[in-house]
């Protein structure tokens, strides 16, 4: 304990008596760490938009001509039945075509020339699940398809298989781009414990001729990695709320469209920017100090 | 408490010691002479695991060093107070903390540490310059601050290389009576110099180190 507290003192004191080379990795600690922050924060956005679009992504089953309404109430009670679904929307051919009026517009004399009513009675499915995986949906159409009464089931298959492609790729991309900046980060700060390292070579030197051991040797070094990371990571993290209330506030004036992608962060997000940096530092400067020989 | 049996080292081809065999006894404090290059530092280098020795068993308090793991060395060297011939001050530190890093590496309390760095300062008369960086010193005080070091913990066995290196007579007489008096207290204490007035009419051992072996063992 006595040790910590003494390398703590060592590690502030060498960080302010060495303050050029720390501030410049701990800004570059702080570059890295704000690339992968960004990042992720886009594909955070971009995942809740592609949630938010998708909430009433369900089935729409088309129902057999002239089914009676004790075979319509069947379906409807085995649907609510479904753990799947989370909402059963009975749409009647009357609804049906009003809907198609509607969207047509009124006095277009195409309907009139039917007779009867083309259009079939429906249900509209929503799933439970967010953004349902694409086998699944087909799997569950096709399953929808071969019950008594059913006559068709449809969902955007094209549109459902994109998303989940794009979402793919961001997280992916995530993985790439975070494996990056780790080494890259590690990297920085291997260097620069490195050269802190050699010059105090004089003052290792010393303290183990005195009969310091490893541990006592290694430790302000090691602390003094923390720092840095600790230091990158908050600059990170102040960056990121930086711009990012930047855009929320001033962004709707030039691109009002933005505000439809945009979600409010939540407080967790800027937690793991000095974390990540503190790991990455601690590993870099333990490889820096290497193993130390008598 | 310091024996050497058969000892080599060389460094590359240069052959330093050949078969050197000595011992010091527990409470001793005795003498190590001889030209320059002729092995002194060395020697003592050994003693302290900071050279290893090409062939032959030395053994320091209880420990054959030939079988110290890494790891254990550190625990040896804090019971042999060193005082080295090119000081190994650190020049960024005041003499207080040069002094108290012999014992924070201990993992001591402050408050102890604070005490016992105070009197051993007061010891070797440097009580008033503790906050002073060592370059604002003179030879003979920085040699006492490196001394200061070496005593500070107590260590079972203390070794002095060329302490009185370019001192006066007057300084010197100081720097000797300091290890007297540490040796009186129980610590053995070995000083290499190849300064003869150091020793003469001590009546103590001296060992003659010349041409790779100790060619004699004389009584100061
Ligand atoms: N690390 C080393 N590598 C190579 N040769 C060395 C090394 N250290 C010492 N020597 C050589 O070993 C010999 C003995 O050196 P050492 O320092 O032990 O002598 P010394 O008796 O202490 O001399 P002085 O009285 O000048 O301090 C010298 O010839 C020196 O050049
Ligand atoms: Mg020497």
């Amino acid at each position: 304990m006595r040790t910590f507290i003494y390398s703590l003192q060592t590690a502030l004191k060498s960080l302010w008596h060495e303050k050029w080379i720390n501030l410049l990795t701990v800004l570059s600690v702080g570059v890295g760490l704000l690339i992968l922050s960004l990042f992720i924060t886009i594909s955070l956005n971009i995942d809740s938009s592609l949630k938010r679009w998708s909430k009433n992504f369900g089935l729409v089953v088309y129902l057999d001509e002239g089914l009676t309404g004790e075979a319509e109430e069947t379906l409807k009670q085995f649907f609510l039945k479904d753990p799947d679904f989370s909402e059963v929307k009975y749409v009647s051919k009357e609804q049906a075509l009003q809907e198609l009026r509607r969207m047509l517009g009124t006095g277009i004399s195409v309907l009139e020339g039917f007779e009867d009513n083309p259009l079939p009675s429906s249900f509209e499915l929503t799933f439970k699940r967010k953004l349902p995986e694409p086998s699944f949906v087909r799997r569950k159409a096709d399953q929808l398809r071969q019950m008594n009464g059913v006559d068709d089931v449809e969902y955007g298959e094209k549109w459902l298989s994109s998303l989940h492609t794009l979402s793919g790729v961001m997280r992916t991309g995530i993985i790439f781009l975070g494996g990056a900046i780790f080494i890259a980060v590690t990297f920085v700060t291997y260097g620069t414990v490195k050269i802190l390292f050699y010059r105090r070579k004089d003052e290792v030197e010393t303290l183990k001729l005195l009969g310091a051991t490893r541990h006592f040797i290694r430790l302000p070094f090691l602390v003094e990695g923390i720092f840095i990371g600790i230091l990158g990571g908050i600059i990170s993290s102040a960056a990121l709320y930086g711009l990012y209330s930047f855009i929320i506030y001033k962004g709707p004036q030039y691109l009002p469209s933005i505000s439809a992608f945009i979600i409010p962060l939540p407080l967790s997000v800027y937690i793991p920017a000095p974390v990540a940096g503190a790991v990455m530092s601690l590993i870099g400067s333990f490889f820096a100090v290497g193993k130390i020989k008598y | 408490m310091i024996q050497f049996s058969n000892v080599s080292k060389s460094y590359d081809e240069d052959v330093v010691l050949r078969d050197v065999s000595f011992a010091v006894e527990k409470g001793e404090l005795a003498y190590i002479t001889g030209p320059s290059g002729a092995g002194k530092t060395t020697l003592l280098k050994l003693i302290y695991c900071a050279e290893r020795p090409d062939k032959g068993q030395i053994v320091v308090s209880s420990w054959d060093t030939a079988k110290l793991k890494q790891s254990t060395i550190p625990y040896l060297r804090r019971n042999v107070g060193i005082v080295f011939q090119d000081f190994r001050l650190l020049y960024n530190k005041t003499v207080f903390d040069n002094v108290a890093l012999a014992l924070r590496i201990h993992d001591m309390p402050p408050k102890e540490i604070k005490g016992k760095v105070n009197d051993v300062l007061k010891e070797v008369k440097l009580a008033h310059k503790a906050e002073i960086l060592p370059q604002h010193l003179s030879g003979g005080e920085q040699q006492r601050v490196v001394i200061a070091r070496a005593m500070v913990s107590r260590p079972t066995v203390l070794l002095a290389d060329e302490p009185t290196g370019n001192l006066d007579a007057e300084t010197s007489k100081t720097i000797t009576n300091l290890f007297r008096e540490i040796n009186a207290r129980g610590t053995t204490v070995l000083i290499a110099t190849h300064n003869d007035s150091l020793f003469h009419g001590t009546g103590r051992r001296v060992f003659h180190l010349k041409d790779t072996h100790i060619e004699k063992e004389t009584i100061g």
